[in-house]
């Protein structure tokens, strides 16, 4: 089973590095919104420094590689519906789950990478945080793309349409976003969306990361984020599971 | 035995807009039994449930009702097993456009349980064996089609299968292409690998396979070795285009040397064993009648003809 899934990692590993831009592309927005739109943040922060607006946006930026990164990832398995990829593999002596759960562990160490890349970025511009932190938001980051691509792959496999899925994908990524508190912390919003937001698993992962970053381990948010995504990763790599089997009609 | 089907079905349920939904038969009953060694052929047009067919002895889709064996394990409860023992190669090709074919097939092995070194090893046995040494390392999007077809079947054979499915394998090739193919499918059956292919092609029928069956809406209509099913209808066939064709159906029926005839389109074909000394007493007889021909020809009766006769369309209009 493990073995199946690190070889199926380890092949998408290898398609990725030959196609580095793409990945490098994916990290230019949150980059570009460290830039542009961090600063804008300092007037609400209490000293109105670079630093502190950093510590609110950074896990913003990263969770945004998650939503416009991962959650694209199964465009490419919408053409392996087709190729006859998945057909194959699926009667192959694959561990079936392996087959989503390899690509899923890429996009996973894509996505930690990427964090990695932009930490570096937040850090030239003033970001001063703990190790502890930055390996702990790392972790968190590799449970949300667990949710986020399984959810991608999911749906690549339900809808098995560029279109659709393009179209699906947009709707919900704006209120996911607005809704997370990305932009700006929740803590601003009137009532009733601060309610809406604690539907969004989102919302507990920015506010996790914020909490981390500001050095405060013991935020309740900590681990109801780890505990939401574990089990909606587990939930949707059985749901795309389930849509492979699908796939034979 | 390494195929054993019996009365396999298989009802989609397909979606017909507005939440209407239609369920449609593909497979309705169909029985097989292919041998070991044997190439084995399900000959049939477009949408007649050749894939599906192939796809659920091959594990891929689960039948509605029936049963069947593959290499001695049940395709339903004993999936796994079957998946050892056999190759498929679906009509889309299954290879991986990014990357290059090396990668694919080293990577096929190794789920098929080889070590690195041995995938390694066996990808350059199957590159030597399908001419792909040269090309292995470039992207596959870069290929031809006949040389991803090589690819998709090199993938297919990675774990020796003692059988493997090719669903359509010519499709889309040239003619220089086919015939390569062909040798290379017969080619796996003298290394002792059955093969069960899917063909709208006669002709491809006719040259590689020993036994086939020909399938046509779902349901076997004939089964045989080409020759045996050829040899049921007449070793001849005259086409012949007039303009009264009953009468002149009526006429044939009566001659004593004439197996069978067919109306097919504005065309009318008689079965008959010697052809070449049986057209002038056809065309005198013809004659008496008074029916006038607009034109006439004799050939070799094909499996088209076959096919002709147990459904009433030429297999060239059915798909």
């Amino acid at each position: 089973m493990l073995r199946h899934t690190l070889l199926f990692t380890g092949y998408e590993l290898g398609v990725m590095r030959r196609n580095l831009a793409w990945p490098i592309i994916g990290i230019m927005q949150p980059v570009l919104y460290l830039l542009l739109f961090a600063p804008l943040l300092t007037s609400i922060t209490p000293n109105g420094e670079l630093s502190e607006a950093l510590i609110v946006f950074t896990p913003a930026a990263l969770v945004m590689i998650a939503l416009f990164g991962s959650m694209f990832a199964g465009f490419g398995m919408i053409n392996e519906t087709r190729n006859g990829v998945l057909e194959r593999l699926a009667v192959s002596q694959a561990w079936r789950p392996a087959i989503i759960l390899g690509r899923v562990v890429k996009d996973m160490l894509m996505l930690v990478l990427q964090s990695l890349l932009v930490l570096g970025v937040a850090a030239l511009m003033g970001l001063r945080i703990s190790l502890a932190a930055m390996g702990l938001m790392l972790l968190l980051m590799a449970v949300t793309g667990l949710f986020a691509a399984n959810l991608s792959y999911g749906l690549a496999l339900a809808v098995r349409d560029e279109n659709g899925m393009s179209q699906i994908v947009q709707f919900f990524l704006l209120p996911l976003m607005l809704l997370s508190g990305l932009m700006l912390p929740m803590s601003l919003a009137p009532d009733w969306m601060q309610t809406v937001a604690k539907f969004n698993p989102l919302y507990y992962a920015v506010e996790a990361g914020r909490a981390m970053f500001a050095d405060d381990f013991s935020d309740g948010d900590i681990p109801i984020a780890f505990a939401i995504f574990l089990v909606l990763g587990v939930l949707t790599l059985t749901w795309s599971v389930r849509s492979l089997r699908k796939l034979a009609g | 035995m390494i195929i054993e089907a019996h009365d396999l079905r298989k009802t989609f349920v397909a979606k017909r807009g507005r939440g209407k939904t239609e369920e449609v038969e593909a497979v309705r009953g169909i029985d097989l039994s292919v041998d070991e060694g044997e190439i084995f052929a399900c000959l049939g047009p477009n949408g007649a449930g050749k894939t599906t067919t192939v796809r659920m002895l091959a594990t891929f889709t689960i039948p509605t009702s029936g049963t069947a064996r593959v290499a001695g394990f049940d395709v339903v409860k004993e999936a796994a097993k079957v998946r050892e023992k056999i190759g498929y190669v679906g009509q889309a090709g299954g290879v991986d456009d990014n990357a290059p074919g090396r990668e694919s097939l080293v990577l096929a092995g190794r789920i098929a349980g080889l070590s690195r070194k041995d995938a390694l090893a066996r990808a350059e046995e199957l590159f030597a064996a399908f001419s792909l040494s040269e090309i292995a390392d470039r992207p596959v999007k870069t290929l031809s089609g006949g040389q991803k077809r090589r690819f998709s079947l090199a993938i297919g054979l990675v774990n020796r299968p003692p059988l493997v499915f090719l669903d359509e394998p010519t499709t889309g090739l040239d003619p220089q292409n086919r015939a390569n193919l062909w040798d290379e499918i017969r080619a796996l059956r003298d290394r002792g690998t059955s093969v069960l292919l899917t063909t709208h092609y006669l002709d491809e029928a006719d040259a590689l396979c020993d036994r086939l069956v020909i399938v046509d809406h779902g349901k076997i209509v004939a089964e045989g070795t080409p020759e045996k099913l050829k040899k049921e209808l007449a070793g001849d066939v005259v086409t012949l285009r007039l303009d009264d064709l009953e009468g002149a159906r009526k006429v044939l029926a009566a001659q004593p040397y004439i197996k069978e005839t067919q109306v097919e389109g504005d065309s009318l074909r008689a079965y008959l064993d010697d052809g070449e000394h049986g057209l002038p007493t056809l065309l005198r007889a013809l004659e008496a009648e008074n029916l006038a021909i607009r034109s006439i020809s004799l050939d070799r009766a094909t499996l088209d003809d076959v096919f002709l006769k147990h459904t009433g369309r030429s297999l060239r209009d059915a798909a």
